[in-house]
């Protein structure tokens, strides 16, 4: 376990290093002002009230999962794999005491680290925003369903990440993995929109599950299936990535 | 016996692929609520036009503001499909503050209308049998289809709202509620802009109107069908609050509700309205896609002429008529000559003068009251024969009036 920790807080410490992970934050944050920027000129031009304190979370969540986080989720991963393949920083990783598994472990366990970083600082700061700019709309079952939907959005965005690594594993350039992951990505959203009936099976609907979240009547039936569904697909493509990544010669 | 890696990853492998597969198939396999809500509305629709004789539905909505009503509108339609006969009372209060409510009755051969201000049937008898009147199934229509997907694609993740509650008797609630946090705020933001722009405080709206100004917004959006053992729906009630502030910044809460209620299935009697003794106006046409026909162009034959006016010092002053004279007509085509005759003292007015000889030919529409022909200039003109007022309209090219003459193109008969 001690390996593992030393090997995840390496994969952290590059991360943290690396300008993207820093330009996740800040590209969060500009959603945020944007997104309130634009609420308060509906509210003042229209006289709608548009989001109150508590739904301005919810807008922005639903704006992010769609957008920027895949986004970072993608590059993050990307530089992670790919990237240290390219410029050969992976046979250093490599060449330490550590077993492929616990590396590759390790790198996943950092990527969610940072999506789960980036949705906590999201939550914190759209909520703020909620109270200081908006009409006060909140009550306590609001706020623990927003909290939730954050948090609960992580799963579907590490099913996305890893994805991705299993791309980042089978093709070699980290721009192709890059082109093909948007373009998978589209392309679902497409297939989403055709045939809702069969959605729930598609990485892409699985981010907005968040929604399960905020209903009255608690679905809980399909929360269990929507979860197991992500259970389901992590489980290959963790599986299938690491076949991939240890077999990988340097 | 200690697992190889390769057996560990195969395992694995195909342990998440079966929990996704079993997952997968059980969700597809779990109806949602709204999709009982669909076959509910869709095996309504089918029994609705093909299995019950008779049935009722009564259709409501009520605006109210603040618990006061606004508007409402009640409508009570009675459908039989053994005499393929339908009846339908309608009575509403507009926003302005008006009443209105009429009754209509519809068969194969008959359409009879009654409204509140004029105590006149208007009945309509048609020789030709119409199609059946009593109900068509909206899903049987070719567009349902794509209307469904579409639909389906707009809820979205809202389908997981509809809660199906399932009573021992085998017939079901299904309910669902929304409140602001869970409708998406683009439909949000969509919705409360269409209401505030229908209480903006114009259209001679009355005082009562609320004026909403600031802080619209969709509070909440509810719904709840009943459905029956056999699948058929028995009422669908749904209702929505908007909120929103007026200009002195009082709160003002609009409610709409609409109810649909299904009920006297197989037992109710669509009865024709008595007229006798009543004002009656009746009009006989051949079907409902009637057009305006002719079935006996001679009537035609003769003088025709109109009055060629210009504007002077503020007034009409006649300048001389245009006359149109037809010498032969028949089913197939008309001759005639059209001519144009200033009075004296306005020969000014005669720049423009017209005088041709017409040989028209009836458009192969049967009845069709449409005479086409060709000026000796090239120009296409065509003219209509209207039965009903005696009237011929010339159909032409130029539409703006020259030299000041004012344009006309109805003739009447000269009898002069």
């Amino acid at each position: 376990m001690a390996v593992f920790q030393a090997a995840l807080v390496n994969e952290l410490e590059k991360l943290y290093k690396k300008k993207k992970a820093l330009a996740a934050f800040l590209l969060s944050l500009a959603v945020i002002v944007i997104g309130q920027i634009i609420i308060v000129g509906v509210r003042s031009g229209f006289g709608l009230r548009t989001a109150g304190s508590m739904e301005f979370p919810m807008l922005v969540l639903s704006v992010v999962v769609n957008t920027i986080l895949p986004l970072f989720t993608a590059l993050v991963t990307i530089d992670s794999f790919s990237g240290e393949f390219a410029h050969n920083n992976m046979r250093i990783t490599l060449t330490r005491p550590v077993s492929r598994l616990k590396i590759f472990a390790a790198k996943i366990a950092a990527i969610s680290l940072f999506i789960l970083a980036t949705l906590l600082l999201l939550l914190i700061f759209s909520i703020i925003a909620g109270f200081v700019f908006n009409t006060n709309s909140a009550t306590l079952d609001s706020l623990v369903r927003t909290v939730f939907s954050y948090i609960v959005s992580l799963f579907p965005m590490v099913v996305l990440a890893l994805g991705i690594v299993l791309l980042t594993n089978l093709l070699k350039s980290g721009i192709s993995v890059f082109f093909v992951s948007i373009l998978i990505f589209l392309g679902l959203k497409v297939l989403g929109v055709f045939f809702s009936q069969y959605s729930s099976i598609l990485m892409t609907t699985q981010l907005d599950w968040y929604n399960l979240f905020l209903m009255k009547s608690f679905p809980l039936a399909k929360i269990i299936r929507q979860f197991l569904i992500m259970l389901g697909s992590s489980v290959m493509l963790f599986t299938a990535g690491f076949y991939l990544f240890d077999k990988k010669e340097l | 016996m200690k697992l190889t890696k390769k057996t560990t990853m195969v395992l694995s492998f195909t342990l998440g692929a079966m929990l996704l597969a079993t997952t997968a198939l059980a969700d597809i396999a779990a109806k949602s609520g709204y999709d009982q809500l669909k076959d509910a509305l869709k095996v309504t629709a089918a029994q609705c036009s093909n299995n019950l004789s008779s049935f009722t539905m009564d259709i409501s909505y009520n605006v109210k503001d603040n618990g006061k009503t606004l508007s409402s509108m009640n409508q009570t339609e009675k459908c039989d499909r053994t005499k393929s006969a339908r009846e339908e009372t309608t009575s509403e209060q507009t926003i302005s503050g008006n009443n209105y409510s009429n009754q209509t009755y519809f068969d194969k051969t008959t359409y009879i209308r009654l409204s509140n201000d004029d105590p006149t049937y208007y009945v309509t008898e048609y020789t030709q049998e119409r199609k059946d009147m009593a109900f068509s199934d909206p899903f049987k229509n070719n567009n349902a289809d794509d209307v469904e997907k579409i639909a389906d694609a707009i809820v979205g993740n809202l389908k997981d709202n509809v809660v199906v509650t399932e009573n021992p008797d085998g017939s079901k609630v299904l309910s669902g509620s929304l409140s602001e946090v869970q409708i998406p705020s683009l439909i949000n933001a969509l919705a409360s802009f269409e209401m505030k722009q229908r209480f903006n405080g114009q259209d001679g709206q009355q005082d009562n109107v609320p004026h909403l100004s600031k802080d619209v917004f969709v509070k909440t959006i509810d719904g709840t069908a009943k459905v029956n053992k056999d699948g058929v729906m028995e009422s669908i009630l749904g209702s929505a609050v908007v909120s929103g502030k007026d200009e002195q910044g009082t709160v003002h809460d609009i409610t709409i509700e609409v109810l649909a209620k299904l009920t006297d299935v197989n037992s109710t009697v669509v009865t024709k309205p008595d007229l006798s003794g009543k004002k009656v106006v009746k009009n006989v046409v051949k079907n409902e896609n009637s057009v305006p026909e002719i079935s006996n162009p001679q009537e035609f034959m003769g003088k025709f002429k109109n009055d060629i006016l210009i504007m002077k010092d503020g007034k009409f002053v006649k300048v001389g008529e245009r006359i149109i004279e037809i010498t032969q007509i028949d089913q197939t085509s008309a001759t005639g000559r059209y001519y144009e005759v200033y009075k004296p003292g306005f020969d000014q007015y005669a720049t423009t003068k017209r005088d041709f000889s017409f040989n028209a030919t009836k458009s192969k529409d049967k009845n069709s009251p449409e005479y086409k022909f060709r000026t000796d200039a090239g120009i296409n003109k065509a003219f209509f024969l209207d039965e009903h007022s005696g009237k011929i309209y010339l159909n032409e090219s130029t539409t703006f009036s020259e030299g000041g003459i004012i344009l006309d193109s109805t003739f009447s008969p000269d009898f002069e």
